[in-house]
């Protein structure tokens, strides 16, 4: 499948076979939590990122059930390429209207990034200024988690986490993903 | 300005402590990306008509369900939990969905009018579509009752077995709570599982007012 | 007084009666530098004046449905402003000459900042607000 076509398909399954809903609602109820996050943790920004990585990986493993079924794709993605170009074009359309660039690419194949010009998660926010959460904390982090949570269940290991964000007044919003490796027939690793 | 005679309340003082760290927003501390408007440049229309997934919401939600009964002690809790959630919640939409009526807004005086506004307005605001029903609790005074025959956060949610008590509608009845505080209708809304035959998760959010309101009321009626 | 010499002063009441933000702004209007001109025992005056109308808005504010209440209360030649949110944050100003339409205008554009402010998943109602951002609206419109 091309890359174009790809881009069709995301489109198709956003307008016809998604149901929709208020992006505001999306957007406070994830900033409650995180806010929540940060006060139960009492501003421990690694241990927010951790947990927020945890339950991103949590919704990855059930949510590839919902991408599957509804973009109905078949086949197995023939490299890791087709794999980045999948997550962008449908994955984050289907589920956050949003299609990140593909970029920086390193030269075995193995490593790409998302770049994100638009968040919705991100909306109306503005981080802390304790003087430590610009620094320490990746308010989006729970993306990582599910699309760690996601590949895994179709047999591949990823490492993802974001490099730079708006929000920390970087000049982008960047995620590092990387293929640790193709698990063969193995259950996948509970991480809890 | 003077401070220590000032006629203001301190934030120390009071019945319930207001949040103990004070916000440095748009101060000039925080570094700012030259490529992304800061949050006053940015219109709050932007965000109106945007649409995301279902299942994104259905996910993430029930996500936070499970992560907060990892650190409860039972159903109530968990309730608790997740209506503070909708608290948070509720308190930011009060204020946009006023904002966007610009100089026709209106705030309500009047228990019925402010309760019209959450099964109406708000409600089609954030999930499109109007609560189901509206109705006073003959009994009691001072209880009203909204009904929703699907809410949209029981749709996706697999509620635990040990949990099978749970309403997840908790979230919303968070919403309609700060809505009321808000308006100064203080009150405690609790969601309640109300089957009927052609809706099998149909809720009744169970509002019931503090005294002072109806008190308030009352005058308002007379005079 | 000059129109020139106008000097404003501006507080946000939270829901618990505590101040979240407060400022002072001279007349940009006429030549105005937007420096206010307050006597010292003036400002001290503005806080108590600003304070004691809050009785009155009490009553008000359930005689109208308006969030923009207009001049609310009276002390001498100085008047108290009012517009009421929707989360029941009073925003007040204290100023010495009625124009009921500039300051529709200056609290319709804090109430927008206000707004931006709490939907910030960081910001909770009744804290503190320690930006600058109110200083434009005053320009703009007082």
């Amino acid at each position: 499948m091309s890359s174009a076509s790809r881009a069709r398909l995301g489109e198709e399954v956003w307008k016809t076979r998604t149901d929709k809903i208020n992006a505001e609602l999306v957007t406070l109820t994830y900033g409650s939590v995180v806010a929540q996050l940060c006060k139960d943790l009492d501003g421990d920004y690694a241990e927010v990122n951790k947990q927020l990585d945890k339950m991103g990986y949590n919704i990855g493993l059930r949510l590839i059930e919902d991408f599957l079924a509804k973009s109905n794709m078949q086949q197995k993605c023939a490299n890791f390429r087709d794999t980045a170009d999948v997550i962008s074009k449908v994955g984050f359309k289907m589920f956050l209207n949003i299609t990140p660039t593909i970029a920086n690419w390193n030269s075995d194949g193995k490593q790409f990034s998302l770049l994100f010009d638009e968040n919705p998660l991100a909306d109306f926010v503005e981080l802390p200024d304790d003087g430590k959460a610009q620094a320490e904390l990746w308010y989006s982090n729970m993306l990582c988690g599910v699309i760690r949570g996601a590949l895994e269940m179709v047999q591949m290991q990823v490492d993802a986490h974001f490099v730079s964000d708006l929000l920390r007044g970087h000049d982008t919003t960047e995620m590092k993903i990387t293929l640790v490796r193709y698990i063969d027939d193995e259950l996948p690793q509970d991480d809890e | 300005m003077n401070r220590e005679t000032s006629p203001f309340r301190t934030p120390s003082t009071g019945a319930s402590p207001t949040p103990k760290h004070a916000s440095l927003t748009a101060s000039t501390n925080l570094r700012y990306s030259l490529t992304r408007k800061s949050i006053y440049d940015r219109h709050l229309n932007r965000t109106k008509t945007s649409e995301l997934s279902k299942s994104a919401f259905a996910f993430l939600f029930g996500e936070m369900v499970q992560h907060a009964q990892k650190k409860v002690y039972g159903v109530q809790d968990l309730e608790k939990k997740l209506n503070q959630h909708g608290y948070a919640v509720g308190q930011r939409f009060l204020e946009l969905l006023l904002w966007r009526d610009g100089r026709t807004a209106k705030r309500e005086t009047r228990i019925l009018g402010i309760l019209q506004f959450i099964s109406h307005s708000l409600y089609r605001a954030i999930f499109q579509k109007a609560a189901d029903t509206l109705e006073k609790v003959r009994e009691n005074e001072d209880e009203y009752m909204i009904s929703d025959n699907d809410p949209l956060v029981n749709a996706y949610v697999s509620v635990p077995k040990e949990m099978s008590q749970l309403n997840c509608g908790a979230f919303i009845a968070g919403i309609i709570e700060a809505v009321l505080d808000g308006h100064c209708f203080p009150a405690k809304v609790t969601a309640h599982t109300a089957p009927s035959e052609l809706w099998p998760g149909r809720t009744v959010f169970l509002i019931k007012f503090e005294p002072d309101v109806l008190e308030r009321e009352a005058l308002r009626v007379g005079g | 007084m000059a129109g020139s010499s106008t000097s404003y002063y501006f507080v946000i009441i939270g829901t618990k009666d505590n101040p979240l933000y407060e400022a002072e702004f001279g007349t940009f209007k006429q030549g105005g530098d937007g420096v206010p001109k307050f006597r010292e025992e003036q400002r001290h005056m503005n806080q108590f004046i600003a304070h004691s109308s809050l009785d009155c808005i009490e009553d008000l504010q359930w005689a109208s449905k308006e969030m923009y209440l207009k001049a609310v209360d009276k002390f001498n030649n100085t008047w108290v402003s009012c517009f009421l949110t929707g989360g029941n944050i009073k925003l007040l100003l204290v100023h010495d000459a009625r124009s009921d339409e500039p300051i529709r205008q200056f609290f319709t554009d804090v109430y927008d900042m206000y707004c931006k402010t709490l939907m910030n998943p960081f910001y909770e109602v009744n804290m503190a607000i320690r930006s600058q951002i109110f200083k434009a609206a005053a320009k703009k419109y007082l």
